[in-house]
């Protein structure tokens, strides 16, 4: 397995307030990788400098071998890896369909070639089939026509997953994807997740729900205020002190152990 | 189940009713100015249509579809009303050997060069098409050329101040217009060459027809180019700016595109607009007829929706057109509350645009949310595929 993503030493302030604090991360590709940890310790910043979203302070990104610091993100799209949102932003005004097809590239995007139909449409219904496909992975087929702003919050994330799926993307960062999701809904997603690494997609996950999360986790990192505090397996995390004192406070870890 | 009930659903209709019975209520409006014996007057609104309805289709590409807040239409139009007054003028002056350098602009020569000019194009119907197509020609490149220039500093700043700064934009270009004495004349208004003056007494409604002739075709190269992927990714920038471009997406190369084709189409309406008039004075190309009036047309035919466009641009100018025929006749009364009726169609607009806030937010003709594609195909390729589906065997 080689490793895919590798943040070295990344560290992003906002003025005086140090949001990552050189963190280093590495995704091994078509793995499930979890990043876990408090309100307010920097998860979303991480995968938003890894993502092109905001620019990192210092450090660097790897991707695939390719160094992506500072990149926009249509062209961190290009290298294969995408992003979902913690709260969903479909195009409330196209149908759920197009939502997926937005992602995927077609010649008709350039303005010479979209006004003639034939230049375009082969490729859109290509596009089409596999679009429908991917509706079909993550359960939302039967809603292909309706507008996007009509889906349930469960069916937005799904959405989001979708939208990252159709980019033909080798890994796909989804920013807490069960956040605000009933516990059903979020096991069926994530089920969906586990079914799409199957096929060789590698994912980082931002989540705090980790009882949910961590079954389907193959490496977990925790963090609290910007740094790393500890990485491993599921279960080395989850028992490390350290991460049991920022989730439920000092000296509960300890009479565990004893 | 549900899927084959969903996929039962009625085909859609080709023309919605809220779309019939707005053309009634416009041709009801037409016939009113034909019965009051004021054929002509159909004339002037077909024509204020066509242009206005070109400015307002370019600027819902740029507002309604990409999200741009165009508050600087004027711009464009300006550019194109200066190109077309500048340029094509001064390649026949040259042509025929008249002075074409800043003299061109002087109202003494250019009284004199012009009727020499349209002396030339009438003796020929194809100098005529040809100086049309010209000028729109030069009013497209100009326009692009414009539409690309303010999209540099513009395009990178958040919409409210990007709002403002296009609106400053607009009346940069009139005051410009109307200081530069040997572009078009400054204050002093110049001829423009006439190729319509090839019908002779029929000249005006010849005009009115190609113009009317030129908006639909526009209209059904809008209507295409955003009905496309490319249709698609504007509505994904609009919708959501950080997510297009999580889906790879470069919003700032997709918005300076829109930009540039909104403002070609903008200009080739203020080029039409000088031809129609044969005229040019810069300080005539005010923010409150090129800029908020569209904006008005827009609002109330559907922000996002071509038709609704032409509907909202057809129904103002006959309401706005009535008023001016018709006000001392119906609305003298009002002089004894203080309010004179010459303003009346200004009152009209801003009423329409409160009253659209207010009880149609979306406009009459809302834009609709359906596939790029036609439903119907749509489902012939999924039909297909569920095809291929069944013919696996069943494990």
């Amino acid at each position: 397995m080689s490793e895919l993503l590798i943040a070295k030493n990344v560290t992003k302030a906002f003025e005086g307030l140090v949001a990552v604090n050189k963190a280093n991360i590495v995704v091994k590709e078509n793995t499930f990788t979890m990043l876990i940890g408090p309100n307010g310790s920097g998860k979303t910043t991480l995968i938003n400098c890894c993502t092109g979203i905001l620019k990192p302070t210092a450090g660097n990104v790897y991707f695939n071998g390719t160094d992506i610091t500072g990149w926009k993100p249509h062209q961190i799209y290009g290298v294969g890896f995408v992003r979902s949102f913690q709260i969903p932003l479909p195009f409330v005004g196209l149908t759920v369909l197009d939502n997926v097809l937005g992602a995927m590239r077609n010649p008709g995007e350039m303005p010479f070639k979209a006004t003639s139909k034939r230049a375009w449409i082969e490729e859109e219904e290509k596009n089409m089939e596999r679009a429908m496909e991917i509706l079909a992975k993550v359960g939302l087929s039967e809603r292909w026509d309706m507008p996007s702003s009509s889906l349930g919050a469960a069916q937005l994330k799904l959405l989001e997953v979708a939208k990252g799926l159709s980019s033909g993307a080798k890994m796909i960062a989804l920013d807490e994807p069960i956040g605000g999701v009933d516990p059903a809904s979020a096991h069926e997603i994530l089920s969906h997740v586990a079914e799409l690494k199957k096929e060789g997609l590698t994912f980082f996950v931002v989540e705090h729900r980790i009882d949910i999360a961590a079954p389907f986790a193959d490496y977990v990192y925790a963090m609290d205020l910007g740094t790393i505090i500890s990485e491993g397996t599921p279960d080395k995390v989850l028992n490390d002190p350290k991460v049991i004192e920022v989730y439920l406070g000092k000296g509960v870890g300890s009479t565990c152990s004893e | 189940m549900s899927a084959v009930a969903k996929t039962e659903r009625k085909a859609p209709r080709l023309i919605g009713i809220r779309e019939l019975v707005l053309l009634a209520i416009i041709i009801a409006l037409l016939s009113f100015f034909i019965f009051s014996g004021r054929e002509k007057t159909i004339w002037a609104i077909v024509f204020e249509f066509s242009i206005f309805a070109i400015i307002t289709l370019s600027l819902n590409l740029e507002t309604g579809f990409t999200g741009i807040p165009q508050f600087g239409r004027v711009a464009a139009v300006i550019t194109g009303a200066f190109a077309v007054g500048a340029l094509p003028g001064r390649l026949m002056a040259y042509i025929i050997g008249e002075p074409w350098g800043a003299e061109y602009a002087n109202a003494v020569f250019n009284y004199r060069i012009v009727p020499v000019i349209n002396e030339l194009l009438a003796s020929n119907i194809f100098y005529s098409i040809g100086f049309l197509l010209l000028c729109l020609f030069t009013a497209a490149v100009f326009g692009a050329a414009i539409g690309w220039l303010i999209s540099r500093p513009a395009i990178r700043l958040k919409e409210a101040y990007l709002g403002i700064s296009l609106l400053a934009f607009g009346d940069f270009f009139m005051w410009v217009g109307h200081n530069w004495n040997i572009m078009v004349g400054g204050s002093t208004p110049i001829n423009v060459p006439d190729p319509f003056r090839i019908f002779g007494g029929d000249r005006f409604m010849a005009a009115v027809l190609v113009l009317f002739f030129i908006a639909i075709v526009i209209y059904i190269y809008l209507e295409r180019l955003t009905k496309s992927p490319f249709g698609r990714n504007l509505k994904m920038i609009r919708d959501n700016e950080v997510s297009a471009s999580a889906a790879g997406l470069d919003v700032v190369k997709v918005r300076t595109r829109s930009l540039v084709i909104g403002s070609a189409i903008a200009a080739m309406g203020g080029g039409l607009y000088v031809i129609y008039t044969g005229s040019i004075g810069a300080i005539g190309f005010q923010k409150l007829t090129f800029t908020f009036w569209p904006w008005a047309y827009m609002m109330l035919g559907g922000i996002g929706s071509n038709f609704g466009v032409l509907m909202g641009v057809m129904l103002l100018v006959i309401l706005k057109t009535m008023i001016i025929v018709f006000r001392y006749d119906w609305f003298a009364f009002m002089v004894n509350v203080g309010i004179d009726p010459m303003w009346l169609e200004f009152t009209l607009m801003g009423a329409v645009i409160v009253l659209v806030i207010l009880f149609v937010p979306h406009g009459l003709v809302p834009e609709k949310v359906e596939p790029v594609l036609p439903e119907e195909r749509v489902k012939r390729v999924l039909a297909k595929r569920q095809l291929e589906k069944t013919s696996e065997p069943v494990s």
